[in-house]
């Protein structure tokens, strides 16, 4: 059986945070499922229930990416570039880009 | 026999487009399912068009853990909705693996 | 692998690389929505003629 592959963008701080909600919901669904935090402005720090999220999603071999330093270090995400991230984006069965840019 | 179409939605501008799509995927004969998401759910209770989609569509449903983040109280169901559409996130998961075609707006 | 990419507004410089890396050696075709009619008799069409639709921002 062929898993579905599936990556979610989010270019919004206001929905980061149900974005990996969202990549979770589908890891559950066993699909391998990975969001990615783009852009400034800076991230604010995970709570614990957010923490655990992504403790949860990596479990389920998914994982959360971000291209800035400073939102890798803040919440534990790892590091991709742009260029990185297209080429991942490559062996998607799905690829979404979430929400809304905030100007 | 068209192909089936699932829309995952999670911008709340895109209303527009999610009714314009509905109705050409609809007119091909296509099954359509909606699920919507995040500040999308305010589709449900600020576009007057809301409950037409739920008619057209074969299937909408909400997450109703977003719009209770949103400030609505999980109790009053939007028009055009029943209960059993007020959602997870499972509905996302069923318009991947069992629909032909996927948008996400 | 078609890919059709879709565009809810005009693409800034990361969503141009990104596109560019995805359909790098692919068939790939797009549609704007960004438009004040669009012609979603043409973009149901698109999908359903595509292996895979990308939504961008």
């Amino acid at each position: 059986m062929e898993y579905n592959k599936v990556c979610l963008m989010y270019r919004n701080q206001d929905c980061t945070i149900d974005g990996i909600r969202s990549a979770l919901g589908l890891a559950v669904e066993n699909m391998y499922a990975y969001g990615c935090v783009m852009d400034e402005p800076k991230m604010e720090k995970f709570n614990e229930l957010q923490a655990e999220s992504l403790e949860m999603l990596r479990d389920m071999e998914g994982d959360v990416f971000a291209t800035t330093a400073a939102n890798c270090e803040l919440n534990d995400l790892e590091p991709i570039t742009i260029e990185e991230l297209g080429e991942k984006l490559r062996e998607m069965t799905h690829i979404i880009p979430y929400g809304i840019i905030k100007a | 026999m068209s192909k089936s179409l699932g829309i995952f939605v999670t911008n709340p501008d895109q209303f527009k487009h999610v009714m314009g799509i509905t109705k050409a995927a609809k007119a091909k004969c296509s099954k359509v399912k909606v699920f919507f998401s995040w500040d999308a759910t305010h589709n449900a209770k600020k576009e007057a068009g809301f409950p037409e989609l739920c008619k057209i569509a074969d299937d909408v449903s909400i997450c109703v853990d977003s719009y209770k983040n949103m400030g609505y109280d999980i109790n009053d169901i939007p028009e055009g909705l029943e209960e059993k559409a007020m959602a997870t996130q499972a509905q996302h998961g069923i318009i991947i693996e069992d629909y032909d075609c996927y948008l996400s707006l | 692998m078609k890919i059709l990419n879709v565009y809810r507004s005009a693409p800034d410089d990361t969503t141009k690389k990104l596109v560019e890396i995805v359909t790098r050696d692919r068939d790939a075709d797009s549609f704007d929505l960004n438009v004040d009619a669009p012609d979603y008799d043409a973009l149901v069409d698109k999908i359903f003629a595509a292996d895979q639709t990308i939504c961008w921002w």
